[in-house]
């Protein structure tokens, strides 16, 4: 199957802090990957890198065939093809839910007003809140705000998403309504990027899991044998960590 | 609640007024509008209402317009043009408005004699450019702490549905900005007023001007400056209701949507 991401040898400084070293990741289309690891291994990091939040200083990256530097045209050219979800939602306050999901297609994609609203109201229909649709994301639970959130990423109709711990922020009750969202689209084929300590559903959904710490992956596997019988030390005690919670 | 502070400072003001009964100090008959001369004076100095309320609202809509320019370049990633943005910033706002109002009155005109230009600048736009360049250095620094406070959250989520950094600066970032930006704004407004006091000393005729004009023919300073002070009071109070005005709309929206 064709590579959608291509990772090469990348590492990254924040000043003299190497937060990625040496970091190999390669992502097929279609493949689901959960990255997971204790806090401040450098998963936000590593994610971040692939849609150029962060720029990584060594080693190369490859989305969809575009090589990622500092170049203008590269971040153009993958654009709205990689979108993520964040753990904190960021949506934006001053617009309606709805407005929050046509903007990018309008502004971004020049996709028609007209289109770019039958777009919303389909993806707002798949994470099940239609009725939000004219409402101010404050007014809307934690749980309803992430799944705005996905369908503002969705309506830009990408071809990899990207998730950084993305029901971290939840309340624990909201946490099935959004995995249960996320579960639906990986089962329709997206290609995803998955920052979680949601092992259960790692176990669902995830092709390969990758393990980090310290900036490096120290495993990367498929969740049968990862859960069972993980590689490193280190896995083993964070796999007891979160699963014992 | 708050207008008793101001009902207070009416009633202080009256009471004085009517100190002079018994005082000789006071003449107030300088301005008794049942006088004939009185009433001439009084219409003579309310008559830089509209100077000055017309010089400080050009001023503060070319304040807040030039305020952007500036302001614009410091977010740039490019040292240079954020040192431009540092050293407007430091620069104007070192300057007291006096020797500036001085240095654009009557040193601008030779620089463009100089280079054989034919524009002259009157007292008004004198005033005006003075007001406007002084105030921009803080509009500018305004407007900066209005988007900083702007979460980076924001910021990633538009680069991340594939807005150019202008367009998440259009869509994104400065409507909620404005909103942190607009009272502030509006509290500079009330610096402009007063300070549009300075354009007397190159002869607009505005408020202080005409009240100067009074006190050198009539010889009564302490009647005419408290009518003086009494105007800008006015002014400003009108203004400062109309801020909290704007903050409270401001306030209330962002309890629903934030
Ligand atoms: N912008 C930044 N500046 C400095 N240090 C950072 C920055 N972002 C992340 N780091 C550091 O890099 C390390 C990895 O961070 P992150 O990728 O967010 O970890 P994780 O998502 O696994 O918790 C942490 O030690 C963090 O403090
Ligand atoms: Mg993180």
């Amino acid at each position: 199957m064709k590579e959608v991401i291509n990772i090469k040898n990348i590492s990254k400084y924040f000043g003299k802090f190497k937060a990625l070293d040496s970091v190999n990741l390669n992502v097929l289309k279609g493949e689901k990957v959960v990255i997971c690891g204790p806090s401040g291994s450098g998963k936000s990091t590593l994610v971040r890198c692939i849609n150029r939040l962060e720029s990584h200083d060594e080693g190369e990256i490859s989305v969809l065939g575009h090589s990622l530097t500092d170049d203008r045209t590269c971040l153009e050219s993958i654009k709205s093809k990689v979108s993520m979800v964040f753990q904190q939602f960021n949506l934006f306050p001053h617009l309606t839910v709805i407005d929050n999901l046509t903007l990018g297609p309008i502004k971004a994609l020049g996709v028609s007003k007209k289109e770019a609203k039958e777009r919303a109201l389909y993806f707002l229909d798949r994470v099940k809140i239609p009725e939000q649709a004219y409402k101010k994301p404050n007014l809307l639970s934690g749980g309803q705000q992430q799944r705005v959130a996905i369908a503002r990423a969705l309506c830009l109709k990408p071809e990899i998403m990207l998730f950084d711990e993305p029901t971290s922020a939840l309340d624990p009750e909201m946490i099935a309504e959004v995995l249960e969202v996320i579960l639906d689209l990986a089962n329709d084929g997206m290609t995803m990027v998955v920052v979680t300590h949601e092992m259960g559903f790692a176990k669902k959904a995830a092709d390969k899991i990758i393990f980090m710490d310290d900036g490096k992956i120290l495993e990367e596997n498929i969740p049968s044998i990862f859960f069972k019988k993980p590689k490193t030390n280190r896995s083993k005690k964070f796999l007891d960590q979160v699963l014992n919670h | 609640m708050k207008s008793f502070k101001y009902i207070f400072v009416f009633f202080f003001l009256a009471s004085l007024a009517s100190c002079s009964s018994s005082s000789g100090n006071w003449g107030w008959y300088v301005i008794d509008p049942t006088t004939k001369s009185g009433l001439a004076n009084i219409k003579f100095l309310i008559g830089g209402f509209g100077a000055t309320i017309l010089l400080s609202i050009i001023a503060a809509f070319m304040s807040i317009i030039l305020g952007l320019i500036v302001a614009l370049p410091g977010f740039s990633n490019n040292f240079f043009l954020r040192s431009l943005n540092r050293i407007y910033v430091e620069f104007i706002r070192a300057i007291p408005l006096l020797p500036m109002l001085f240095w654009v009155f009557y040193g601008l005109p030779v620089i463009f004699q100089s280079l054989g230009l034919k524009i002259e600048i009157d007292a008004f736009w004198g005033a005006v450019i003075t007001l406007a360049i002084s105030d921009s250095a803080f509009t500018a620094e305004i407007y900066r702490a209005g988007i900083q406070s702007i979460s980076r959250g924001q910021r990633e989520a538009a680069q991340t549905i594939g807005l150019s950094q202008f367009q998440a600066m259009r869509y994104i970032i400065f409507p909620q900005a404005l909103r942190r930006i607009l009272p502030p704004l509006a509290n500079q407004f009330i610096y402009i007023v007063k300070m549009s006091a300075f354009a007397s000393v190159i002869g607009m005729q505005e408020l202080t001007r005409r009240a100067n004009e009074i006190v050198v023919t009539e010889y009564r300073p302490l009647e005419i400056y408290t009518l003086l002070i009494l105007e800008y009071l006015i002014l400003v109070l009108l203004i400062s209701f109309a801020v909290r005005w704007l903050e409270k709309k401001l306030g209330s929206n962002e309890s629903n949507s934030n």
